[in-house]
């Protein structure tokens, strides 16, 4: 079922706003990149929400916290964590592109697809993660 | 009366035999056309081969593994839909020359193969949207490891 698949992706979207939130204040080096991803992950966030006003759905609001798969205390973990939620996002929305014949929703799946397995790739290079790229982006075995 | 029965006659005739016509003179049907993915699996041998030449560049070897899951996984599918008639393997890429600038031709190849892929999604069906989809992000990916 779509709404489902996208409602999953909004989750991650607003998971990936309050990350980008919590990390800021150990990125300041990096304070342009990670404004750019808070920014493309707000915009994604609404055009989803009203994807499923038009569906009849009622969007799901954020949790009031999320949880880092590690705690985030410093510049190394605040990239860790960023690299993880990009590659949540990624995973929500490529389980999005496999659900939908949706044109547009597929065109905005795809999109936002690429541009999580960019993000995701420089916050893997930016830590020293070896490889930086990821071969299969929301792919669980990639 | 009777002119109006053979008319009619005529008509029943000429609807039964109009098909049968056709399929006498119909010529056997054409082989399908070219699955689409066979050419991005193509597409992904070629850049691994490019990405191997590379040995000055770091990123190098990574890439070139990236594009070979890439066709590996294109060119599974691709015989999983249309099962190949003999066991041979599909061709090996013929080497291009080498171009001028290798790294520069890597990172043409690499936005190509982003732009191929995506566009394909749009009308692929969705269980294959999903496969393509990904490849095209991780070309963009290895693009990022490139920039």
């Amino acid at each position: 079922m779509n709404v489902d698949a996208v409602q999953t992706a909004l989750g991650t979207e607003h998971a990936a706003l309050w990350t980008y939130g919590l990390v800021s204040a150990f990125l300041g080096n990096q304070a342009a990149a990670v404004a750019e991803g808070a920014n493309a992950h707000r915009a994604r966030r609404d055009t989803t929400e009203r994807w499923l006003r038009d569906k009849g759905a009622t969007p799901n609001p954020p949790a009031a916290a999320y949880l880092p798969p590690a705690p985030v205390s410093d510049g190394p973990s605040a990239l860790t964590a960023l690299a993880a939620v990009e590659q949540d996002t990624c995973a929500a929305w490529h389980g999005v592109l496999e659900r939908t014949d949706d044109a547009a929703l597929r065109a905005s799946a795809l999109e936002a697809l690429t541009t999580a397995a960019v993000r995701a790739t420089r916050w893997r290079k930016a830590a020293g993660t070896n490889p930086a790229s990821i071969t299969m982006p929301g792919v669980a075995s990639g | 009366m009777i002119s109006e029965s053979v008319s009619r006659r005529r008509v029943l005739f000429a609807v039964a035999a109009a098909p049968l016509a056709v399929a006498c003179t119909t010529e056997p049907p054409a082989p399908p056309p070219p699955d689409p993915l066979s050419a991005l699996a193509a597409q992904a041998r070629a850049d691994a081969k490019l990405a191997q030449s590379l040995t000055s560049v770091p990123a190098a070897a990574e890439i070139a593994k990236a594009r070979e899951t890439h066709a590996g996984l294109l060119q599974a599918e691709v015989d999983r839909e249309r099962p190949p008639l003999s066991s041979t393997a599909p061709p090996a890429p013929t080497s291009p020359p080498t171009p001028p600038d290798p790294l520069a031709a890597l990172r043409t190849a690499l936005d190509e193969a982003v732009r191929d892929a995506s566009t394909l999604v749009a009308s692929l069906p969705s269980y294959r949207a999903g496969l393509v989809g990904s490849v095209a992000a991780g070309c963009a990916s290895l693009r990022e490891v490139l920039a």
